[in-house]
């Protein structure tokens, strides 16, 4: 019976190789080179984003300019999609089978991706925008979808439909943006142009996230309340602008049915008061639903909508140059107040004409500017680039160029926009390619009454007019003024430097003189001036080589403390005396008096019902 | 052996196993409680699921107490008459039971299920002991080892037409109790040698290899062999027996992995012998299972902290695969003494069925460890991805009433008649 008591031992022999090759197998899967923790926290936490909500954006007065609002989106978990009611999404959505299994393998696509990524956020959306009756139908039916789910997002509303293209408007991202940073998820929203775009970085806000626990079906199953993996979002500190609403809404008004642009600026301080183009576009059809098919409309427009002409556009300035040119000429020495200059209704150079309008005798500077004689600007410039101190003409022209970019010209103010253009200013080299090397001053007379290679932006005008205002100096243009709590971080220190032109200020005061007879009689706006506000102004008239002159008008007003400094462009509008100084009159009457109604109420009406073909 | 009433209590109770006993149910219990909770529950409060544990953890002290304290103990006599009862039981569940995953097993009344596969266990070990303990595994040569296997290849056979597969494959366990008495050590080689056979040949099945090669290398080994033993004329009749043998099973297996094995079943295998990788269908499973324990590391998640059992990545996570919420939880560390304290529990019990006076003692002693090691070595092998997935509980330690209940029946009637031993 007992022969066989050895065998014990092979059983607990057994015993312990099992024991350990088991210990063995568990310490490679528990102290092995693979992951796994890292691969159980993969699988269980779901990091849900918060969105924040973006910046609620003022204007000067306070007045509130776009909000955010809530957008919802229709999102899944790929694998937990198991069976699908397609009919059902299709008729909530009113799209086809097709595009659901689009939009599914899309989706996945995108959930695969994040999910390699090492993202713990495994949901992808699936069909964003949702519109009110879509949101309606799915909340109630959300059930019978498993695997998908609606998320909330933050969209943007309009208060005011006047200042398109200096808010910008919102896009979706189709992939991580890494343009800017990492920040996005395809399908958020971010800021393409404008501010919106401008200030990106600090309105769309800080994203929380939210982690919660989920198991294999996907399904929360709660918190997870360490606070590393939680944190909630912040919304876009409140922004405010330089803009003020009732006069951009008044401008738009007097622009209607012209294409052209009012910039305006507060002098002291380079804040930019009005920016309008028209056309433009309601920015409310830019948002939800609708943003991509009106994107794509306003696109396809021939009247170019979305063409930001304010800072893109660019216009030879016409006889407002004259104010520049003359401010050059005094402080180069050839030009004082009571040079005189004859004209027989233009200015004859060998086989060159620059034509003249009819006015009578020889004028003083001051009669200069207010009579806008072409032959007197054609003297001046003579004067300033075949000035003898410089020996030739190349090295006076050069003079000449410092002086204008020392005015903001031929380079970007630095406005806080993207694609600001920088305008042209010839400079000596272009010149020589253009018109060979052996050009004389006759070669390039156009310049002195701002034709030719010289082109400004509506921006840049009007920032001319604010340095005439300041007598000599303006800080960059800036759409805006204040970030809440950002007050520390400098974002808005190149708006704090002062920036001087190369012109003694002394020099401004009998061009400005000049300036402040242009809407009297015997002016070239003669008529359309504001009684009891002293504006000082300049008449444009551009000639257009596609077609009508341009009508463009710079002002300033007070004479004495300006508050206002102002360019309007109206494109084909002929005489600048016609279309755009009524504009920039009524403008500056509404700023300067914004409670009363115009003294001028036949110009408003004429111009407010005006249509330019 | 005579009829014998137990009526003296000499000696106590072993308390080393008692104490290994009491430690596997407690830390069943808290896993059980940790793979069912919710998230963020508080440290001393219990799952629904654990509560309905600690009534089985009750009910399986009464029936402790019972044994202890029951006087007579006649257990040897009705041995075959609980047999008796065990098979009819597992026959009657063919008709009467419901089905619970594909396997009609369960007895249920309303919520609460009865598993008549767990109990077959110990009364095939009592039936076992009996009929060795009156002959002896040699007495009248092959009828005898015929019987024997006839006693545990009945229930096991019926078990597998519930469709318990891992239930049915415990009771293979009683090779290893029958090994013990005297069973020809060359019966359990050629258990191996088969297993090996059935191994190459799946292997060539999956890889899409030729039979023709596995019958080559059979014919060839054999012939060198016969070569070799030349002389003796006895060893050449063996070998060439053995080797008609293993071809006609070499055979048999291939047949029956490719026409009788359902798909999922052979994915279960190829997966285990390294011949398929997948991480979505049922390699998912397994997979899950390796990252719940990996996630252990050394120390451990922390208790209710394991996400991977807590959040149903693992399946059956308080049942079949609660090995891996203490890998999990309690890291490697906590596996280690997981794993002393069963291993320590085997050996005890081994130590104890030793010192039996009785065959009866000794056999019944040998079985519960059997029984209890085979299902161990299921249970964990298939956690850790070294056995297919099949399902058995881990003893004291799964969620359940019937494994509990049949368990602690088969330790404590073990301990009882070790008790009483003269």
């Amino acid at each position: 019976m007992e022969t066989r008591k050895n065998r014990q031992f092979v059983y607990i022999a057994l015993f312990i190789l099992i024991f350990l090759v088991y210990t063995l197998r568990i310490a490679h899967i528990q102290l092995g080179p693979v992951p796994y923790k890292k691969m159980a926290i993969h699988n269980a936490l779901n990091k849900i984003t918060l969105y924040p909500s973006r910046s609620n954006i003022f204007d000067r007065k306070g007045k509130l300019m776009v909000y955010s609002t809530q957008m919802y989106d229709l999102s899944i978990f790929p694998h937990q999609i198991t069976s699908l009611d397609t009919g059902l999404l299709c008729s909530i959505l009113e799209i086809n089978f097709q595009q659901v299994r689009f939009l599914l393998d899309d989706a996945t696509i995108r959930s695969n991706k994040r999910q390699k990524n090492n993202s713990y956020n495994k949901s992808a959306i699936f069909y964003s925008n949702l519109s009110n009756g879509q949101f309606a139908l799915l909340r109630e039916n959300i059930y019978r979808l498993k695997g998908f789910f609606i998320e909330s997002r933050t969209d943007r509303q309009f208060s005011t439909i006047s200042a398109s293209h200096a808010l910008g408007y919102l896009g979706e991202t189709k992939e991580p943006n890494a343009e800017i940073d990492n920040y996005y998820q395809a399908g958020d929203l971010l800021g393409i142009t404008g501010i919106e775009r401008f200030y990106e970085k600090q309105i769309r806000g800080i994203k929380g996230v939210k982690t919660v626990w989920q198991d294999r079906t996907y399904a929360e199953r709660g918190a997870v309340h360490d606070t590393q993996f939680n944190y909630p979002s912040v919304a876009g500190p409140d922004v405010t602008t330089s803009l003020d609403i009732d006069l951009q809404e008044y401008g738009r008004l007097l622009l209607n049915g012209k294409r052209g642009s009012i910039v305006a600026i507060e002098p002291k301080t380079g804040e930019v008061l009005v920016f309008i183009n028209n056309p433009d576009y309601d920015q409310n059809t830019m948002i939800g639903k609708e943003r991509s098919t009106t994107f794509k409309a306003l696109l396809l427009d021939p009247q170019k909508p979305l063409y930001n002409r304010a800072v893109k556009g660019t216009y030879p300035p016409g006889s407002t140059f004259k104010t520049v040119m003359a401010l050059i000429g005094i402080q180069e020495g050839v030009l004082n107040a009571t040079t005189t200059h004859g004209c027989g209704g233009g200015y004859r150079l060998g086989s060159i004409t620059v034509g003249c309008h009819a006015h009578g005798g020889p004028l003083d500077l001051r009669g200069s500017i207010r009579i806008s004689c072409n032959s007197y600007y054609c003297q001046v410039f003579r004067d300033i680039v075949d000035n003898p101190k410089y020996g030739d003409i190349k090295l006076g022209y050069a003079a000449l160029e410092k002086h204008l970019r020392s005015f903001g010209l031929g380079r970007q103010l630095g406005i806080d926009l993207l694609g600001e253009s920088k305008g042209n200013i010839p400079s000596v080299g272009q010149l020589n390619r253009r018109h060979g090397e052996r050009w004389k001053s006759s070669t390039i007379i156009s310049l002195s009454i701002g034709q030719g290679e010289i082109l400004l932006t509506p921006l840049q005008i009007c920032n001319v007019a604010a340095i005439l205002a300041n007598r000599g100096w303006y800080y960059s243009p800036h759409l805006v003024k204040k970030i809440e709590g950002y007050s520390d971080t400098g974002w808005d220190r190149k708006y704090k430097i002062k920036q001087f032109t190369t012109i003694n200020p002394l020099h401004f005061v009998t061009v400005i003189d000049g300036m402040s007879d242009v809407t009297k009689p015997g002016g070239t706006a003669n008529g359309t001036g504001i009684a009891d506000i002293e504006i000082c102004a300049k008449t444009g008239t551009a000639q257009n080589p596609h077609g009508r002159d341009h009508s463009i008008f710079l002002a300033f007003a007070p004479k004495d403390n300006p508050k206002i400094a102002i360019a309007v462009v109206v494109e084909n509008g002929g005489f600048g005396a016609t279309w755009a100084a009524p504009i920039a009159n009524l403008m500056i009457e509404k700023y300067i008096r914004p409670s009363l109604i115009t003294s001028k109420p036949d110009m408003e009406e004429r111009i407010k019902t005006s249509v330019i073909k | 052996m005579d009829i014998r009433i137990y009526n003296k209590t000499t000696s106590k109770i072993d308390s080393i196993v008692v104490f290994f006993y009491i430690c596997l149910i407690f830390i069943g219990f808290i896993s059980i409680n940790s793979a069912t909770s919710v998230v963020n529950q508080k440290l001393y409060s219990f799952s629904p699921i654990a509560i309905k544990q600690l009534i089985w953890i009750a009910g399986a002290f009464i029936i402790v107490l019972s044994i202890v304290f029951s006087n007579i103990v006649v257990i040897d006599y009705f041995a075959y008459g609980f047999y008796a009862i065990a098979i009819a039981l597992n026959v009657a569940v063919l008709f009467l039971g419901k089905e619970v995953s594909g396997a009609k097993s369960w007895f249920g009344y309303g919520g609460i299920g009865i598993q008549p596969s767990e109990f077959a266990k110990i009364a095939t070990a009592l039936a076992l002991a009996k009929f060795l303990g009156t002959y002896g595994i040699r007495f009248q040569g092959f009828k005898n080892i015929f019987i024997c296997f006839m006693i545990f290849l009945l229930p096991m056979a019926i078990i597998l037409i519930q469709n318990d597969t891992g239930s049915a494959l415990v009771f293979m366990a009683f090779f290893l109790v029958l090994y013990r008495e005297d069973l020809p050590g060359f019966i359990l080689l050629a258990a191996v040698w088969f297993l090996v056979l059935s191994i190459l040949r799946i292997m060539s099945e999956a890889n899409g290899i030729s039979s023709f090669y596995g019958y080559g290398i059979l014919l060839g080994l054999a012939s060198m062999v016969v070569l070799f033993f030349r002389k003796d004329k006895e060893i050449v009749k063996i070998i060439i027996l053995v080797a008609v043998l293993s071809s006609l099973f070499y055979t048999v297996v291939g047949t029956v992995y490719q026409q009788i094995l359902q798909p999922y079943q052979r994915d279960r295998i190829e997966l285990i012998l390294g011949l398929k990788e997948d991480n979505k269908g049922v390699g998912f499973n397994l997979q899950q299972s390796k990252i719940a324990i990996g996630a252990g590391e050394f120390w451990g998640r922390g208790y209710m902290q394991g996400s991977q059992t807590k959040m149903g990545f693992v399946p059956a996570q308080h049942t079949d695969f609660i090995f891996d919420t203490i890998g999990e939880e309690w890291g490697f560390v906590g596996v280690l003494i997981f794993l002393l304290i069963f291993f320590g529990m085997l050996i005890r019990v081994v130590i104890l069925a030793e010192r039996q006076s009785t065959i009866f003692g000794r056999v019944l002693g040998y079985s519960l460890a059997s029984v209890l090691f085979v299902h161990l070595v299921i249970n964990i092998g298939m956690t850790i991805g070294l056995i297919p997935v099949i399902g058995i509980p881990l003893p004291f330690v799964s969620f359940g009433g019937s494994s509990l209940w049949a368990f602690t029946l088969f330790l404590f009637i073990f301990l009882r008649v070790d008790q009483v031993r003269k």
